[in-house]
């Protein structure tokens, strides 16, 4: 039990790789809040809070209800699948929304009620070191989300650390969603797979064994940096000629 | 011509990325001394293009002494260094040899260091007329992200990135200027070799389908050209990158700056 006694918050807790992450804190004898737009999910072990992260009145008052925090993960997101010339102002506000502004919300709400030592922890992804195609403000969001990592470890450190992880493709209803909509799946899968060096995509759990590390105190002297937990894809160059 | 009047010195000059690179000093201007193994270098034939040829094997520290020896004596100082001579062993960790490991490292590593090494001080002398003197090393994209079955390269290539930024740090003060082109899939005798081995996958797959397949993966859907890189060598050694050091230039067509592109 690595994170007993400790109190988390988990943004975006009610499926994928929050809910991992507010499963396995809670596997390690935290006391765990999460959140998402609208009523609690089924089964969860968690505290929840109906809360939009992108608006910054309901979560300043979401701030008062929770109180003390040892640990904040940032997770809550949304992607839209678009160009910068074919986005609108709607996809804008609803990518920056939650994932930028979100994220920003929630860390000048809860730095203020956070214990000495307290660990947040970004989800940013490997999209915002090097761009998905037809992904252009979730790939801007993200980047955001590195930038804001290392002010905030800069600025509130020593009393907080503040650290982000980058996922690479991790099986989510979001994966499967993607090979859908190729023209064969099947191939689409079994392409991916050989891109990724431990031939498997990830899995919440993967994320999850990470975010465990940065809320633990095991990772005292981590603070402001990136962790890329990809399956070793973005090691390999985007050519791999071995694949044509 | 930005560069009239100043000398430079290029190694690998003779091969694909540094014929090009020579081609274009000369039409700028410079006196251009063009080391290499041979003067056919990894080229069919030697075209006499009216730089000054130099054998120079990078390996040697003799050679890089007597050819900074011969610049010192003709001129006194050196305002330009390019290191392109490279090798490339496409082979995993497992498969490469000893030799073949300390042989990838002496040309793309130790060359750089070595001619670095004898260059500086008249590098030193040539900063002494107020515009900075620049010294260009050839890292790579293969730097910062694998390709499979290019182990010692990639290793090679991740040395000359941190060189780089070192000899910046330090010969910064001095006036001279460093960095580091890294090139991605250039059209090059390197890279048709390449194509021709292990680039076909190992079973000798068909030329044009991959080159088309490697073109396409491009944002800018084709490979690099040697005067793409001499274009961008032109201008870190012009006196208008003089605020520019310390830095990695990626120029790749934009393939670096995505993901892994998936066939969905």
């Amino acid at each position: 039990m690595r994170l007993t006694g400790k109190r988390a918050f988990v943004t975006g807790g009610r499926q994928g790789i929050g809910r991992g992450i507010v499963d396995q804190f809670i596997a390690e004898g935290a006391k765990v809040i999460t959140c998402g737009r609208g009523p609690a999910p089924d089964g969860l072990g968690a505290g929840w809070l109906s809360l939009d992260v992108s608006d910054a009145k309901a979560v300043g008052t979401a701030a008062q209800e929770l109180g003390a925090l040892d640990i904040v993960v940032n997770n809550a997101g949304v992607q839209v699948e678009k160009t910068v010339v074919d986005s609108t102002d709607a996809d804008w506000d609803l990518v920056m929304g939650a994932n930028a502004k979100g994220v920003f919300n929630v860390c000048r709400a809860l730095i203020p009620h956070m214990r000495a030592g307290g660990s947040i922890i970004n989800i940013g992804s490997i999209s915002g070191n090097v761009a998905d195609p037809s992904m252009a403000l979730y790939n801007a969001s993200k980047a955001f989300v590195h930038g804001l990592t290392r002010s905030i470890a800069v600025d509130h450190g020593p009393a907080v650390r503040c650290n982000a992880i980058c996922p690479g493709w991790i099986e989510t209803g979001m994966l499967d969603a993607g090979f859908d909509l190729a023209n064969d799946p099947a191939q689409a899968k079994t392409d991916a797979l050989a891109r990724h060096a431990v031939r498997r995509f990830g899995k919440p759990a993967d994320i999850a064994a990470m975010a465990l590390w940065l809320a633990s105190e095991e990772s005292s002297f981590a603070t402001g940096q990136l962790f890329t937990v990809d399956g070793g894809m973005t090691a390999a160059s985007p050519l791999n000629p071995g694949l044509f | 011509m930005t560069l009239n009047g100043k000398v430079a010195l290029v190694t690998g000059a003779r091969g694909g990325i540094g014929r090009a690179i020579v081609a274009r000093f000369l039409k700028e201007g410079v006196t251009v001394y063009a080391g290499d193994l041979t003067p056919q270098g990894s080229l069919a034939a030697h075209d006499d293009d009216g730089s000054h040829f130099v054998k120079l094997d990078v390996t040697q520290e003799a050679d890089a002494i007597a050819a900074m020896d011969h610049v010192r004596t003709a001129h006194g100082k050196l305002d330009i260094l390019v290191n392109a001579a490279g090798i490339e062993i496409e082979k995993t960790v497992e498969e490469t040899s000893l030799e073949e490991w300390n042989q990838s490292f002496a040309v793309n590593s130790t060359g750089t260091f070595l001619t670095s090494k004898y260059a500086l001080p008249l590098m030193r002398e040539a900063a002494k007329s107020g515009n900075s003197a620049s010294l260009i090393n050839f890292g790579s994209y293969d730097g910062f992200i694998a390709d499979p079955g290019l182990a010692a390269y990639c290793a090679t290539k991740g040395a000359v990135h941190a060189l780089t930024r070192a000899m910046a740090c330090d010969h910064g003060p001095e006036g001279i200027r460093v960095n580091a082109i890294c090139p991605g899939y250039i059209d090059t005798p390197m890279l048709q070799s390449f194509f021709e081995g292990d680039g076909s996958g190992g079973g000798g797959g068909n030329i044009e389908t991959l080159q088309k397949a490697v073109r396409d993966v491009h944002p800018m859907r084709t490979y690099g050209t040697p005067t793409d890189i001499a274009n961008l060598v032109n201008w870190l050694a012009s006196d208008e990158a003089r605020y520019a050091s310390g830095q990695l230039w990626v120029l790749d067509g934009g393939l670096s700056a995505q993901v892994q592109q998936m066939k969905l």
